[in-house]
């Protein structure tokens, strides 16, 4: 806190022609807009400076802007969660024309119904990436080409899978041949997960876990989202990610406004310095989502994971992208998965 | 007790214990000295954690402001749990039972329905978020553990000790001060000790009464498994149980708090 | 001690208790209170206006039999973690309250609760560390002994054990020395000089008297870790599903306040039952 106030000090003396606000971006951590130096740069540029609150799931975050009005002016939304949001009346939409880097983003992304409501932007498409598996190169000859492979008896006992119900159901969906946004045959995917289970070593819930269990030694291959292999990898870790033939599961993320923000303008600033190519390209050399601004995806080196791997179309023809879950949906997919679990 | 083997027995059993109590803090502190950020092993020496640690304002302002917190209300759970165990001991009036019975929901009701319902209610009633929040949430969670133990140990205090000095012109506040609190000065030290353990571990009230910005080591360490925690984790907990080790050396050295005898 | 107190009493009373009890009752009691309310709904107000009252949420626990099966479960693991902690902690209280003397004995006193200081989280990971396969126990095991050793305690019902004995065992040290110190040792050297062995003495004197602590550790023991979640959920792997992560599942995955309530409160009174019935049973044993 002191540091924060020495800095805030010597920016209102170094930047006195600009209003010096502090902004608070409410995020998982870790995830980008918290790190050191983009901060830093940010304050140096615009003489703003960014606080950070931390949530541990979207639902935690929707309670937050709606229990703290005032409390944040950005905040990072999955894009399906940012229709709820928006009919909430949480966030404010976005002139986007003040976003010098908007016209980087692709269409598909800038008009994703999801984000957009009566023709105004109330999510800027910021990262996407893959939800699918991952495998320790030490384990397997080649990659699998199939979802299949965490069935694979060889590899009983060493598989891992994220204790989320909504995931375990699309990945069952996914091996089942279903849609993963629609899934009709409720006890096929039952059934399948039922299979799954004894291949378990057990679940993972963040990628602390993910990365020292990996590290132990204890998994040959564990569902993974593609940003946080990409990261494992380049920590030095033997990991490769896989998109099988049956698909992966896709995710947008956003960052938005709440509508009771005071520091829109600062706000927005950061935003478009979050979408900003030269941000993104440092950001990737630490292991990053894709970027879902194409200038930025299209200024990283060639050899980049976000490049070859999520940039090839006959990789993007398989992956569904995720649509909005209602609260009973989910409440289901729970009750299913904690049955499957009680029965361990 | 005499008998040489016996004790010797009691002996070995003692540091076999206090071996299982230590393994995992002597696992947490190796670690913060081993290069791999993924805990492998084998164990490879490295200060590299002290020194990220020394450049981390971060993990440095939230463990002072989590000591401080502990402490206040270590200061006021003590003192307010020692007054309410003494009247719920030497008084017999209705409602008692009612009240010891009280002192369990907030132990057997898991902290994170505690903590959500804190923050609901704060927020109606006004008090917000905020470290007085923080202190009033820790307090009320250290409570109950200081009043079970106090009264663990005046369930063997002789209440006739207390008539005696009276009988002998002490009054009340004298017999209170020279009598009652030396004996169950043991009980006072093991609950004040309980509810710095409790507010220096407590994450789910800090972590939905914190002000933006103003986290605590715990919320801290909380947040961090998500994006994978480093052992400058490790670094940060081992110097802090080295600096109570200390403080607790100094203070078994000064003061008679295992109880006369 | 009479049943009717004068006015001086009374006041005393009053002055000793409020401070605490009025504590409690705006930081704990009321938001609970609150949270009991929020039980019998169908959402939580804050989510929307079109909430109503509903006994559904209590009736999910008979009809989904996950719930039932699952306090079952974590009613075992609180029992077999409350006996394991009395088991090697008592003997440990006895030996630090009547076998060590002087300072020794406060440093040792203060060294059983050293560890409780340090962060729960991190002691757990500290746990799968040790625990896990090629970890610390086994290499340390393997180096001491000739034949090697698979012991693959990791994601059991085991290691949740350790990790909850580990975490609770403080308790019944502590309690049970504060009960065991108290005893004055002219009584034991009395019956001693009447010639009762050491095991009378430790049946007919020590356990007798010192039973309200040893009780008071075992509830500060039993009573969370039937809701315990985390060491299940990290030590436990995908044996580690109990009562407690159901609980947490509800309020963290799916934020349904009001079910997590319900099944909070069932747990509250499930266990406030078993004291009931278990506190004469105990009780009666000091005789």
């Amino acid at each position: 806190m002191k540091i924060t106030l020495i800095a805030a000090a010597t920016l209102t003396l170094g930047a006195l022609t600009a209003q010096a606000d502090e902004i608070r971006v409410l995020n998982w951590q870790g995830y980008g807009t918290d790190l050191n130096w983009a901060t830093d740069a940010f304050a140096q540029s615009t003489g703003h400076t960014v606080v950070h609150e931390y949530f541990n799931s979207e639902q935690e975050m929707l309670t937050k802007l709606r229990t703290n009005p005032g409390a944040y002016d950005v905040v990072m939304i999955n894009a399906v969660f940012t229709p709820q949001a928006i009919e909430e009346g949480l966030i404010a939409p976005i002139d986007v024309t003040t976003l010098a880097n908007y016209s980087g983003i692709p269409a598909a992304f800038a008009n994703d119904p999801k984000l957009v409501n009566d023709g105004a932007v109330y999510g800027v498409p910021w990262t996407w990436g893959l939800t699918s598996f991952a495998i320790n190169t030490q384990a397997f000859d080649s990659a699998p080409a199939s979802i299949q492979a965490l069935w694979d008896p060889v590899h009983a006992g060493r598989i891992s899978i994220r204790d989320d119900a909504l995931e375990a159901m699309q990945i069952g969906a996914l091996a089942t041949g279903q849609d993963i946004n629609d899934i009709t045959d409720l006890d096929a995917v039952t059934a399948k997960l039922a299979e799954l289970m004894p291949q378990l070593r057990t679940f993972w819930s963040s990628e602390n876990d993910w990365n020292q269990y990996m590290a132990a030694g204890e998994m040959d291959a564990a569902t993974y989202w593609s940003g946080s292999a990409a990261r494992s990898a380049a920590m030095g870790l033997p990991v490769q990610f896989v998109v099988p033939e049956e698909g992966a599961i896709g995710w947008l993320d956003g960052l938005s406004i709440p509508a009771t923000s005071r520091h829109t303008e600062a706000a927005s600033l950061f935003i478009d310095w979050m979408i900003d190519p030269a941000f993104y390209v440092q950001w990737d050399a630490e292991g990053a989502p894709a970027s879902a601004n194409a200038d930025a995806a299209a200024a990283l080196p060639d050899d980049a994971f976000n490049k070859v791997v999520l940039g090839d179309p006959s990789i993007m023809e398989r992956v569904h992208f995720q649509d909005a879950t209602s609260p009973e949906t989910r409440e289901q997919y729970l009750q299913i998965w904690q049955t499957l679990k009680a029965a361990q | 007790m005499t008998g040489g083997l016996l004790a010797l027995v009691g002996r070995i059993w003692l540091v076999a214990i206090l071996i299982f109590l230590y393994a995992p803090i002597l696992v947490m502190a190796l670690m913060s000295f081993n290069a791999s950020p993924f805990y492998q092993l084998p164990f490879e020496f490295t200060w590299r954690w002290y020194q990220d640690l020394s450049g981390n304002a971060q993990i440095a302002t939230a463990a002072i402001r989590s000591v401080l917190i502990a402490w206040v209300t270590t200061l006021i759970a003590t003192a307010l749990g020692t007054a309410a165990s003494i009247a719920l001991f030497r008084y017999d009036f209705r409602g008692k039972r009612v009240l010891q019975i009280l002192l369990f929901p907030p132990i057997a009701i898991p902290w994170l329905i505690t903590g959500t319902a804190m923050l609901t209610f704060f927020f109606a009633i006004g008090i917000g978020r905020g470290t007085p929040a923080v202190i009033i949430g820790h307090v009320a969670l250290a409570l109950p553990y200081v009043i079970v133990t106090v009264t663990a140990r005046l369930a063997s205090f002789d209440i006739t000790l207390e008539e005696a000095a009276r009988a002998m012109g002490a009054n009340t506040w004298t017999v209170l001060t020279r009598v009652t609190l030396p004996w169950i000065s043991p009980g006072i030290v093991a609950g004040a000790l309980f509810a710095f353990a409790v507010s220096f571990d407590q994450f789910v009230v800090s972590y939905f009464l914190s002000e933006p910005g103003d986290t605590t080591l715990p919320v801290l360490i909380y947040t961090a498994i998500r994006k994978g925690f480093t052992p400058e984790i490790n670094a940060v907990s081992t110097i802090i149980i080295t600096i109570s080790m200390a403080i607790m050396f100094i203070a078994a050295r000064y003061s008679k708090i295992g109880g006369n005898n | 001690m009479a049943g009717t107190l004068n006015m001086t009493d009374r006041r005393r009373l009053a002055m000793l208790l409020t401070p605490a009890y009025l504590w409690l009752l705006i930081a704990v009691f009321l938001p609970l209170a609150a949270m009991l309310f929020f039980s019998f709904l169908t959402k939580m107000p804050q989510d929307g206006p079109d909430w109503a009252i509903t006994l559904d949420n209590y009736s999910a626990f008979l009809t989904n039999p996950t719930y039932g099966t699952l306090l079952i479960k974590s009613l075992q693991l609180g029992m077999i973690v409350s006996v394991i902690c009395v088991i090697i902690g008592y003997p440990c209280a006895l030996v630090l309250a009547k076998s060590i003397k002087g300072r020794a004995r406060e440093a040792l006193f203060l060294m059983v609760i050293l560890p409780f200081w340090s962060n729960s989280l991190v002691r757990i990971f500290s746990w799968a560390i040790v625990l896990r396969g090629n970890g610390v126990l086994e290499l340390t095991l393997n180096a001491v002994l000739p034949f090697d050793l698979n012991l693959n305690l990791m994601f059991t019902t085991h290691a949740v054990v350790i990790g909850l004995v580990h975490s609770y065992l403080p308790y019944v040290i502590l309690t049970s020395y504060l009960a065991l110190q108290a005893i004055d040792d002219d009584l034991i050297d009395a019956a001693r000089s009447m010639g009762a062995s050491k095991l009378t003495i430790l049946r007919r004197l020590l356990l007798p008297l010192s039973l309200p602590g040893l009780l008071a550790g075992v509830v500060l023991v039993f009573v969370p870790v039937v809701g315990s979640f985390m060491e299940p959920r990290i030590l436990g792997g995908r044996m580690g599903t109990y009562y407690g992560t159901l609980i947490e599942d509800q309020f963290v995955a799916v934020y349904n306040w009001p079910l997590g309530a319900a099944l909070s409160f069932i747990l509250l009174a499930v266990v406030l039952v078993i004291l009931a019935v278990a506190s004469p049973v105990l009780k009666g044993a000091r005789t």
